[in-house]
């Protein structure tokens, strides 16, 4: 399972990732493993895909990341961090 | 607020809604562009102009990579097919793209090695396992896309990968907003500001559009009760006589990220000036790749022809990115421009407004000729 709820960023998954040119459709998934410049990353389906993840050297297991054309561009607070009401 | 569902929430919405209503005074007009693509498919999909005031209109904005790419681009990219050493690699989106040779997908069929990739690293990957081959990404999207292409580029120069190039259509959404705003016919009161893009570049570049043209911004999430939220917070600040950056999208945009800023900033430099569709040249919103990557710019290897194309005939492709046109009031919409055969780019992706409205509009469409 993972660790927050992926649902809370967005609902787009690995394989619903919205339109791929788009560039401002992205993906919320967590950290399964880390290899080097790579991660095994889990949506909220449980899909796994490998992804790039220069950007974040200091990547840890659990951490939650927006990924996007198989790249991870942002990592994502934890959602305790975020007051946020309709 | 944890789950999609509650982002999804009917009697959220209907409070929202009303929200809305209440805020919109009937005595004048409001016109709220919402620029990303992400957006305008999301208010289609889930009818969310139906919920507004017949006085409060979304205009859709350019925030479609492959709905502002002008035809002399895609044609630029297709001669790079023609030669035989390339293989000319692109997102499943931009395939289907009409240049005036045709589209990607339709010169692949014509023999040309075409091929779709999801990743730029896959086409650095074909590259890596085609020695023999020249592989071009056709590179193309805002902020959000932008660091993956100067990614690739910066492992290729690792990997030493001679044979991989870049044909760069990278934009900045910033000078986009700003050649709209000064388009006078257009008339907009505020922006639904970009997402995604926003996690990349923060909500600050905004600062300067809200200053400057005394327009409000305000950063949205994706969900319904996101962009309803996000009119609210428009709405108030008009009412109020405010011109602001505001985040809606709290839950994943705040300072933008640095490193995704430095990658772009070391591979990428700005062109002097660059072709929109629907916007003509806009100064400073493109990106090429730096003279010292120029072993990897498909433009420096192989030369560009630099096509001119004028749009097809009767298609109003312009007037409907300039949000002059709503998507069925062009002439072609529905009849020869549909999603399984688009003449125009906005018809092509999922987030372009045309096809948008023409999959999730409720209302009549226009009738077959």
């Amino acid at each position: 399972m993972p660790p927050v709820d992926l649902e809370f960023y967005s609902s787009c998954t690995l394989d619903q990732d919205g339109c791929t040119t788009c560039g401002d459709v992205a993906v919320p998934v967590h950290v399964v493993k880390v290899e080097g410049c790579e991660a095994l990353v889990e949506d909220r389906l449980g899909q796994q895909a490998s992804v790039a993840t220069d950007l974040f050297p200091d990547l840890q297991i659990g951490d939650v990341l927006l990924v996007h054309m198989g790249v991870a561009i942002h990592r994502l607070p934890p959602p305790s961090s975020v007051q946020e009401e309709p | 607020m944890k789950y999609v569902d509650e982002f999804r929430d009917p009697q959220l919405i209907e409070k929202a809604a009303a929200e809305i209503r209440r805020l919109a005074h009937p005595e004048r007009r409001y016109r709220i562009m919402e620029v990303c693509g992400g957006h305008t498919h999301a208010i289609y999909r889930f009818g969310l102009q139906d919920l507004l005031p017949e006085n409060l209109e979304l205009i859709h904005g350019p925030g479609c990579p492959v709905c502002v790419l002008p035809m002399g681009r895609v044609d630029d990219g297709l001669k790079l097919a023609q030669n035989p050493q390339v293989t000319l690699t692109a997102f499943g989106d931009m395939m289907r793209v009409p240049g005036q040779m045709g589209s990607p997908l339709e010169l692949k069929a014509k023999g040309a090695d075409i091929r779709m990739v999801y990743s730029p690293l896959d086409a650095l990957k074909l590259a890596e396992k085609n020695p023999d081959r020249q592989v071009v990404f056709f590179a193309i999207g805002f902020e959000t896309t932008t660091p993956s292409t100067a990614l690739t580029v910066l492992r290729a120069q690792k990997m030493g990968i001679e044979n991989f190039t870049v044909f760069s259509n990278h934009v900045n959404i910033i000078p986009a907003m700003r050649a709209i705003l000064d388009s006078p016919e257009i008339g907009l009161d505020g922006f639904i500001g970009p997402g995604h893009v926003s996690t990349v570049i923060g909500a600050a570049p905004y600062e300067a559009i809200a200053r400057e043209y005394g327009r409000p911004v305000v950063v949205s999430g994706f969900e319904p009760l996101d962009l309803l939220q996000s009119l609210v917070m428009l709405l108030r600040q008009l009412n109020q006589g405010r011109a602001e950056v505001e985040i809606q999208y709290e839950r994943a945009v705040w300072e933008g990220n640095r490193a995704a800023q430095a990658v772009m900033a070391q591979v990428f430099e700005l062109r002097p000036t660059f072709e929109w569709r629907g916007l003509g040249f806009i100064a400073d919103s493109a990106l090429k790749l730096r003279p010292a990557f120029a072993a990897w710019d498909a433009e420096v290897r192989f030369g560009v022809a630099g096509v001119r194309a004028t749009e097809p005939g009767a298609a109003q492709c312009g007037e409907v990115l300039r949000g002059l046109l709503k998507p069925p009031q062009c002439q072609l919409f529905g009849k020869a421009c549909t999603p399984e055969h688009p003449l125009g780019a906005l018809m092509v992706s999922s987030e372009g407004a045309c096809a948008a409205y023409y999959n999730y509009h409720r209302g009549p469409v226009a009738a077959e000729d």
